[in-house]
């Protein structure tokens, strides 16, 4: 039954029962975000729209990961003024800041947020060859975030110029991790005094995997392929995705 | 149209494969073999009993959500107390988790899989853990979570952002997060070194991952791709629309090696216009290999559903009578009002029976499953009122199955509804929704807690009740049967009588699942409690529901020191 609850259903049902609980678009939700926002983070320390501020760092257009995003406006940042906010603001608020944040760097510039830009049809359709869950495991979304969807692996720097440079990019990020004698792919999200956060690429679906820094070594190099990541595509549907 | 559908070369491969047996057993402690043999052979024991510890979703991977503790029983249930009670403060939407118990240890998640590990004596927090969804998808829609699984130094959560994350055991830190897809409201199952999971992402699957280091092992597609078999049972491409969501948590069978997982209907819900066929794999029962994942064999309840009737619901395994020999069982009391009786070693339906009194979308089911006259909700008919409702016959909260009284538990709901179909508009095949009505010729919907004989469903006693009945049921060796209702009544009646023996009013409305494990040498039974949206909804036939408030609390009970 759950899967049913569509949000038009829900709607529907609970304006029948005289009952609604709030729901958010996801514009609308980064609306609020900048509403929260404004009214608890800028002022004394972040500046307006993400800009630098009376001493925090600026936030706006540095492409930050969404992990750490979240991470920090949940957690706050130890040895800083950056609270913890999960513990202050309610959950919906906390999530709507995310989104904003989100909405500052990235693919969606600090000028546009939250306004999707419109696409063309092929675009249109290269957008849902991205996350299309018919290629599931084999989707661009697995590995890259785009408009706050998918798991951001490796943030898109540039974009490649055809289809053979996409097939054939090389992810220098890739390293080669050794954890008790044993390599996997890797790709490093975050090296903390306390913690190493890398993405396993061992198996199709990336694995976001904790160690202790002591616990696993990185060299340079793997014979990860990208190539191999997104072969379910074809070049038609690359070049839509481009 | 075939019901049928175990397949005879799938059965010759199971029959060809060794057995294997394997060490790994759920863990029952304290219990010295509890489950008595019965009288003539009709019961065999099993280690479907939970002892010290409640380890697993169902109680241990049976399903049975029975525990060998009597330490408290019918003779003094009467004095119990609650000794603790803790509030997650993730209110919002209830609190629908079944509890694990490790060496006195209590893991529990909330709505929106935050996670808390409890000294099971005392409530004390131990460590918590802060699920950090992803904003955009949680932003709308039902937000649950019904649980966790702990194994190999973890406990494994899975989010509606579609991750499933694995804990330190002891501190609750990260060790490996991972995003299969979708959403993950159902606990996770741990079989042997993986952790296996399904959820609803738009082609539903089940998919299992290696315990310790997240990555993929093996993954089963409810809605087969293009090129795949089963993917011939949709009408052109209308599979693209996914379903067959696998949204609830397994059951598993050491012996056989097989993994059972019920399947969803297909999308779009209600509205088959466009997906004629019979829709594999939707609303089915599955049988998995445990170690590969690859489909020994299957079995569609419902063929091309139009009234969401998922095959969803808790699958508890036993072995039992049936006419004279003895079977490895499979018995599903299914969302469409109906039990299903397979044979869990090859697919066979052994039986059914309507365990709801109000049931009109088909006459009859056969003892082979064959639908009979069937009344599929259709674009061209005007709404009409469908029993059961698309909440079931019951809803996901499970039942017990006691091997001290040969009986379960079926927590049964007397609820129709009208189900309002969408046509097809650009983008969609179209859809429905759903108002909640009265069964015809009643005033009001109604519920049961009955007591019946899984194998023939004979009913033995009938607990009566004017709401819904939307909390598991707990079966205890001290012949206690103990849930909750919605007016915040936790309650134990008698197992082999139905008799009320005790009450404790928590304070709001009961949708969770009740478990019993030990700590200190002292039985505990703990139950969550609060108010969800879809009781809500049901405000429709119960206005009563208005009052009903929303919480996240456990309440936890035992005898007092001195009666222990």
């Amino acid at each position: 039954m759950t899967k049913t609850l569509n949000l038009v259903g829900i709607v529907l049902i609970l304006f029948t029962a005289g009952f609604a609980r709030a729901q958010q678009s996801p514009q609308d939700q980064v609306k609020h975000g900048e509403e929260v926002f404004s009214a608890t983070c800028t002022g004394f320390c972040h500046g307006d729209k993400g800009t630098e501020g009376g001493g925090a760092p600026r936030l706006a257009g540095r492409g930050l990961n969404a992990q750490y995003i979240e991470k920090v406006v949940n957690y706050g940042m130890p040895g800083t003024q950056m609270p913890a906010w999960a513990l202050r603001l309610p959950q919906n608020d906390t999530n709507a800041v995310v989104a904003y944040v989100k909405s500052l760097n990235g693919i969606i510039s600090s000028g546009n947020a939250g306004r999707p830009p419109v696409l063309s049809q092929e675009a249109a359709h290269g957008r849902d060859l991205f996350f299309d869950v018919t290629y599931d495991l084999r989707r661009c979304s697995n590995c890259h975030e785009v408009g706050g969807s998918g798991v951001s692996v490796a943030t898109i720097a540039h974009i490649p110029a055809d289809v053979p440079a996409l097939r054939n990019l090389v992810m220098s990020q890739v390293q080669t991790a050794t954890e008790n004698g044993k390599t996997f792919p890797a790709v490093v999200s975050e090296q903390v005094k306390e913690e190493t956060r890398v993405y396993d690429l061992t198996a199709v679906l990336p694995v976001l995997r904790v160690f202790a820094p002591s616990a696993i070594k990185f060299t340079n190099g793997n014979s990860w392929q990208h190539s191999l990541a997104i072969k379910a595509y074809s070049d038609e549907e690359l070049k839509a995705i481009l | 149209m075939t019901h049928h559908c175990a397949r005879l070369s799938l059965l010759l491969l199971f029959v060809a494969a060794p057995i294997r047996l394997h060490a790994q057993q759920p863990n029952t402690s304290t219990a010295s073999n509890p489950v008595r043999r019965q009288s003539g052979g009709a019961i065999q024991a099993q280690q479907g009993a939970t002892g010290a510890d409640w380890p697993s979703h169902g109680g241990t991977h049976l399903s049975w959500r029975y525990s060998a503790l009597n330490q408290i029983s019918t003779a003094n249930v009467k004095k119990m107390v609650p000794v603790w009670t803790f509030q997650t403060g993730d209110y919002s939407d209830g609190l629908e988790t079944t509890p694990i118990a490790i060496d006195g240890v209590v893991y529990i998640s909330t709505a929106y899989s935050n996670v808390f590990a409890l000294d099971g004596a005392t409530g004390k927090l131990i460590w918590q853990y802060k699920y950090l969804a992803s904003s955009q998808t949680m932003g709308g829609g039902l937000k649950n979570n019904r649980g966790v699984a702990v194994a190999s130094g973890k406990v494994f959560v899975g989010g509606r952002d579609g991750y499933l994350v694995a804990l330190d055991q002891k501190t609750g830190h990260e060790v490996w997060k991972v995003n299969p897809g979708g959403n993950i409201s159902a606990a996770p199952l741990i079989v042997k070194d993986k952790v296996i999971v399904g959820g609803r992402a738009s082609r539903g699957h089940v998919s299992a991952y290696n315990v310790d280091t997240g990555r993929l092992e093996w993954r089963f597609y409810a809605v087969p791709g293009a090129g795949e078999k089963g993917n011939e049972t949709w009408e052109g491409d209308s599979w693209r629309y996914g379903g067959g969501y696998p949204w609830t948590t397994g059951s598993y069978d050491p012996e056989l090696n097989l993994v059972y997982w019920g399947t969803g209907d297909a999308s779009p819900p209600f509205n088959g216009t466009h997906r004629q066929g019979i829709d594999l794999y939707g609303n089915c029962v599955l049988a998995l290999g445990a170690d590969t994942g690859a489909l020994r064999w299957y079995y569609q309840e419902i063929p091309h559903d139009t009234w969401d009737y998922d095959a969803t619901w808790e699958m508890v395994l036993m072995d039992r009578e049936v006419r004279g020999r003895m079977r490895k069982l499979l018995v599903q009391a299914s969302k469409s009002g109906f039990t299903f009786i397979l044979d869990r070693e090859t697919g066979e339906v052994l039986g059914t029976y309507p365990y709801v009194e109000n049931i009109n979308w088909v006459k009859t089911i056969t003892q082979n499953g064959g639908l009979v006259g069937r009344h599929d909700v259709l674009e061209e008919e005007p709404p009409w009122n469908v029993c059961p409702s698309n909440l079931g016959g019951k809803s996901w909260n499970e039942i017990a199955y006691s091997p001290n009284t040969g009986l379960i538990y079926i927590p049964a709901l007397e609820l129709c509804n009208h189900i309002l179909l969408r046509q097809a508009r650009s983008g969609d095949r179209g859809g429905g929704t759903w108002v909640f009505k009265e069964p015809p010729g009643h005033d009001s919907a109604y519920s049961h807690l009955d007591a019946i004989d899984p194998v023939t469903g004979k009913r033995q006693w009938s607990y009566p009740y004017k709401f819904e009945l939307f909390a598991s049921i707990l079966a205890t060796a001290g012949d206690l049967v103990l849930t909750g209702d919605p007016e915040g009544y936790f309650f134990a009646l008698d197992a082999r009588t139905g008799k009320k023996l005790w009450n404790f009013q928590t304070g709001v409305p009961n949708r969770g699942s009740p478990v019993t494990y030990m700590a200190g040498g002292r039985q505990y039974i703990a139950t969550p409690s609060g108010w969800t949206v879809v009781g809500d909804m049901t405000r429709g036939v119960w206005p009563e529901t208005e009052t009903w408030r929303v919480a996240s609390t456990l309440t936890v009970f035992a005898l007092p020191e001195e009666s222990k």
